[in-house]
């Protein structure tokens, strides 16, 4: 129990740490200064001492969602793949429920951004409406099959299992589904190939342009889901892709787990440093190569694992 | 672990059908022939043959660096068109790729009856996939590589079905690849001077 406890408060704590080591990291290659690793608890603590400005176009929406988008994704990291076996607790949530807990929060910030009546807000909401409609096949066929290889609907039950028997056999389909979560991992978290977080220009932004009318506490509301949700997409592609060192004492295992997150952020960086931003309308394109590679890996697991 | 390379080498293949750009296609080619060696070496290591060593570390020397290399500074000599637009639509692709790789598990399954039939049909779906690479493209530079690809798949088809031709065999094949390059130098060269 404690164990579980401190690896919930590690992971709401590490949360706004990884989003400016990407940024770090950037800025480091491109050879700019990098701004301080803190950088994403200070911009949270300014944002809390803040006024909050509400559009008077605004109904109570403006005031209930940001909450909203917040707490379903508190809910998730409950359920998590645990670090190591000392921390397991909850085994029986299945990843549709994720799933659906991750859209129910990608909803109340579609609403968030209709509500204010401009018309940025409208923009982003139906673009996050595309982007996210497009996720969900490969998201499910890829979940599908990963729970086909480890045994078990639940994911925390799931990722014990890949710790303790890997499928050798399945290495194949094993290694089509990672590549397919991970295009899934840069398209939700709205990274460089779909969406670019730094830019404000109102051509290309989705995830700016939903929150452009917020400010204040509610503003630091919304940026710490969206760091928490890159930490949720990361943790799941950690422990289901990289299943291993968990049968060590805790505070090993727990370190080593943020490093694979570290590892995983500083991939995300290096992509995002190497690759252009697509247009809006090439992006079911890279959506389609996931969807092929997630329908790639059930296909190999029926046919080569018999 | 040749399971893992193999998943690899087929990923590569099946981005490369999907880009739309010449370096990054050749780009593709270098990491396609890499995995290839890998896959060579796993299993070269596996039932200790040397000979299957040695024409894996040629692999990955001449198809993962030489050649993409020598195709880079022909595409930059003949001016090459680098926006090369599959004719094949992303959408038809995400329907076809799968379908053809369903099917030719259908069709070897009553031909070979062995443990490596996996790998065989694994193997031939790469030559339809490369197959498919060179129809989609009218750039000539594209359709070499479909080529050099559907070589790729033959190698990988001699390495799981064969358990590794003889090194002579294997020797003269990469001559041909070789050969076959400096051929295209030629007929690159009689096309520009056309055009």
């Amino acid at each position: 129990m404690i164990a579980y406890t401190l690896w919930l408060v590690v992971m709401v704590a590490i949360a706004p740490f990884l989003l400016t080591l990407i940024k770090a990291i950037k800025m480091w290659l491109l050879f700019k200064k990098p701004l301080s690793l803190l950088q994403g608890y200070r911009n949270f603590t300014k944002l809390l001492a803040k006024e909050i400005v509400v559009s008077k176009e605004a109904s109570i929406i403006t005031d209930i969602a940001p909450a909203m988008v917040l707490a379903p994704l508190i809910v998730v990291v409950f359920m998590l793949p645990p670090p190591s076996l000392s921390s397991y607790y909850i085994g029986f949530v299945d990843a549709f429920t994720i799933t659906g807990l991750i859209a129910l929060s990608t909803f109340f910030l579609m609403l968030l951004g209709l509500d204010s009546a401009s018309s940025f807000g409208g923009i982003g909401s139906s673009r996050e409406a595309f982007i996210s409609a497009l996720v969900e096949p490969a998201m499910i066929l890829v979940i599908f099959s990963l729970s086909l290889m480890a045994k078990d609907l639940g994911v925390a039950k799931a990722a014990i299992n890949l710790n303790k028997h890997f499928p050798l056999q399945h290495l194949a389909s094993f290694t089509f589904a990672g590549i397919s979560f991970f295009i899934l991992l840069l398209a939700e978290n709205g990274r460089i190939p779909v969406d670019n977080p730094e830019t404000h220009l109102e051509l290309t932004m989705v995830h700016e342009a939903m929150i452009l009318d917020i400010s204040g506490y509610y503003l630091a509301l919304v940026e710490a889901a969206a760091s928490l949700k890159f930490v949720i997409f990361a943790s799941l592609f950690v422990s289901f892709f990289l299943p291993f060192g968990m049968d060590e004492p805790f505070f090993v295992a727990l370190l080593l787990y943020i490093a694979k997150l570290v590892g995983v952020s500083v991939a995300v960086a290096l992509i995002e440093v190497n690759t252009a931003k697509l247009r809006l309308f090439k992006v079911p394109n890279l959506l389609g190569i996931a969807i092929i590679f997630a329908f790639l890996s059930l296909i190999s697991y029926y046919i080569l694992g018999a | 672990m040749s399971d893992f390379f193999i998943g690899l080498f087929l990923a590569t293949l099946i981005t490369a059908i999907l880009t739309t750009r010449l370096y990054r296609l050749l780009f593709w080619y270098a990491l396609n022939s890499l995995f290839l060696a890998l896959a060579a070496m796993s299993e070269a290591v596996a039932i200790s043959d040397e000979a299957m060593l040695i024409s894996a570390l040629l692999t990955l020397l001449l198809k993962g660096l030489a050649i993409p290399y020598i195709l880079k500074i022909f595409a930059k000599k003949f001016d090459a068109q680098r926006n090369i637009v599959p004719s094949i639509k992303v959408q038809y692709s995400i329907i076809l790729i799968p379908a053809i790789l369903v099917f030719t598990f259908y069709i070897i399954d009553p031909i070979v009856f062995e443990a490596s039939k996996n790998y065989i049909s694994i193997s031939i779906a790469a030559l339809l996939l490369a197959l498919i690479l060179m129809i989609e493209h009218r750039s000539i530079f594209a359709k070499i590589v479909g080529f050099l690809m559907m070589e790729n798949a033959l190698f990988l088809l001699a390495m799981s079905a064969t358990k590794g031709m003889p090194m002579l065999i294997e020797l003269g094949i990469f001559f041909d690849l070789l050969m076959a390059v400096a051929i295209i130098n030629l007929l690159l060269s009689r096309e520009s001077r056309h055009a």
